[in-house]
């Protein structure tokens, strides 16, 4: 065991290595999630060839090929990569535009009384208004190009954002500030060596979640109005029959969605190296 | 202490009374008419129970918080604000989470404008007494609780202020590592010297550290009821006859007031 001691106090920094054997293997969490993922596909393969819900499920075999003949075969002049492209462009516009404007207007609300004055009744009308409800009049002003879909991703993301960087700094202990003021800082001092880096996990939070109401956002447009995207290609496997194309979609939703996740995760990793983070979710 | 009679008091507080309101326009009476004079380099010990209104004392002379009454003289001018020239250590540490060791250490140097070597070699200076060497780059949620009143404790001292102000700085920490650290502070205070003004409610503490002790009474509002000058010679066991005496005393005392 391996330790790091100052005076009398201890820290443990390297725990006991564990003797092999098969029931540790069996209970390994990385062989569990194997063997449950396989469970799941050979599930789902078993429900799907036996029509045990009808016909309408895809072999995940089946899911697999539609997508490789898409890689190649143009769908409305598309490949699927160029559908991905199509839908995480529409996300990448609307949540950078949003979070824009967003995070420093939170920010910016918490620390002054009189913008938040200003700011929060119309605020807090459009707050509980579901991102949705804007479909139809984002088509009325926009029409059904580019311009209406990043409206629709601004306005659900922009909530999140503002709320968590708002919050981040409501919740700051108020000592932290006495603390710079009895090293003899001044507002300045305290605003930038506490508000900012104390809000920052909570403004990450905000991100994480308003990337997933993205999603749903671009998805619920795409499916209303579009001739590209993922949830147009959900829409083409609807009218055509294809489960496969349906379910293919979904996933690749998933996976790319996973994607964005983690690459807000890994650049929070990199701007937050304090914060402790649950391990696993 | 005829000799420090003499000498200008380091500070001076002067019929110090307080009374916040709270909501609903509830007023509290948490000081009243406390007047007590700390000399240059003495370790002064102010103890009484939960709730006394210590922690509003020494803010009021950290400059955080105004007296409503009377006044905090630092070298005869009056205190109007925070500065640079308290240090203050507070009850439940206040690390900045986001920043290592070392950058919480360099706070107050950094706030006053100092060239990034010149604060990191006075910070590496305060680490070092304080036993931290070595862990620089840890951030504070690395740390147990002694280790991290240390970095509260370094970060206060790197200011290089004239007064120390210390608000319980072992009220969280277990029995062992809390006589351990007391043993620190001494160590510390004796390596630089500060007028030190240390609150607390434990007794033994009081006795083991002090060179005088300002008791306050139980229930709002706080005031004094007794001083002790400890005449102890340091470094004090807590087994001699004499601390036992005098513990024994101010706890009997203690008992009588309330
Ligand atoms: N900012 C404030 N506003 C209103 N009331 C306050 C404020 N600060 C302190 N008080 C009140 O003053 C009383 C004394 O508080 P204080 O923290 O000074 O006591 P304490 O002796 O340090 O207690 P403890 O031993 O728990 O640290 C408390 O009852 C609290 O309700
Ligand atoms: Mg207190």
């Amino acid at each position: 065991m391996n330790t790091d001691a100052i005076a009398n106090e201890v820290i443990l920094t390297v725990r006991e290595k564990k003797a092999f054997s098969l029931l540790a293997v069996l209970r390994n969490e990385y062989f569990l999630y194997v063997v449950s993922s396989i469970a799941f596909v050979l599930i789902w393969h078993w429900v799907a060839a036996e029509q045990i819900l009808g016909k309408s499920l895809a072999t995940p075999y089946q899911v697999v090929q539609e997508f490789t003949r898409l890689m190649t075969v143009r769908l409305a002049g598309l490949t699927l990569l160029g559908h991905i492209w199509a839908s995480t462009q529409r996300i990448l516009i609307g949540f950078v535009l949003a979070s824009a404007v967003a995070v420093p207007l939170g920010l910016f609300m918490a620390l002054n009384r009189t913008v938040n004055a200003i700011v929060k009744p119309v605020f807090d009308l459009f707050k509980p208004m579901p991102p949705i409800a804007w479909i139809s009049i984002a088509i009325l002003w926009f029409g059904i190009g580019e311009a209406s879909k990043v409206f629709i991703i601004v306005i659900g993301t922009f909530v999140p954002c503002l709320l968590n960087s708002y919050n981040g700094i409501r919740l700051i202990e108020p000592e932290l500030y006495d603390v710079v003021r009895s090293l003899g800082g001044n507002r300045k001092d305290e605003i930038l060596q506490v508000s900012f880096p104390a809000a920052f996990p909570a403004i990450f939070a905000g991100l994480q979640i308003s990337l997933s109401i993205a999603w749903t956002c671009v998805l619920a447009a795409e499916l209303v109005s579009a001739r590209s995207g993922l949830g147009w290609i959900i829409v083409q496997g609807m009218r055509l029959t294809k489960p496969e194309l349906v379910i293919g979609g979904m996933l690749i939703i998933a996976l790319v969605a996973w994607l964005t996740t983690l690459g807000v995760s890994l650049l929070e990793r990199l701007l937050c190296p304090w914060k402790r983070y649950i391990e696993g979710l | 202490m005829d000799d420090d009679m003499r000498k200008q008091p380091k500070i001076a507080c002067e019929k110090i009374g307080k009374t916040f309101i709270q909501k609903g326009s509830q007023q509290v009476h948490v000081l009243e008419d406390i007047s007590l004079e700390v000399y240059d380099k003495e370790f002064l010990v102010i103890l009484g129970p939960g709730q006394s209104g210590k922690s509003t004392l020494l803010r009021i002379i950290a400059g955080l918080e105004t007296p409503s009454t009377g006044r905090v003289l630092l070298d005869g001018r009056e205190i109007t604000g925070p500065g640079p020239d308290r240090g203050l250590v507070f009850q439940s540490y206040m690390l900045f989470a986001w920043r290592t060791v070392m950058g919480n250490v360099e706070m107050g140097p950094k706030l006053q404008g100092m060239g990034r070597r010149q604060r990191r070699e006075i910070a590496q200076h305060y680490i070092d007494l304080v036993g931290l060497t070595g862990f620089e780059k840890h951030y504070p949620h690395q740390l147990s609780g002694g280790m991290k009143q240390r970095v509260g404790i370094a970060r206060a001292y790197a200011n290089n202020p004239q007064v120390m102000l210390l608000d319980e700085p072992f009220g969280q920490l277990d029995a062992q590592t809390r006589y351990f650290m007391e043993q620190e502070t001494v160590r510390i205070w004796e390596a630089e010297k500060r007028t030190v003004i240390f609150v607390t409610n434990n007794i033994e503490e009081a006795v083991f550290l002090g060179d005088r002790i300002v008791a306050l009474k139980d229930k709002l509002p706080g005031r004094m009821s007794q001083v002790y000058p400890v005449r102890l010679p340091r470094p004090r066991e807590h087994t001699d006859m004499e601390f036992l005496e005098l513990r024994q005393c101010i706890t009997e005392e203690c008992v009588l007031t309330l």
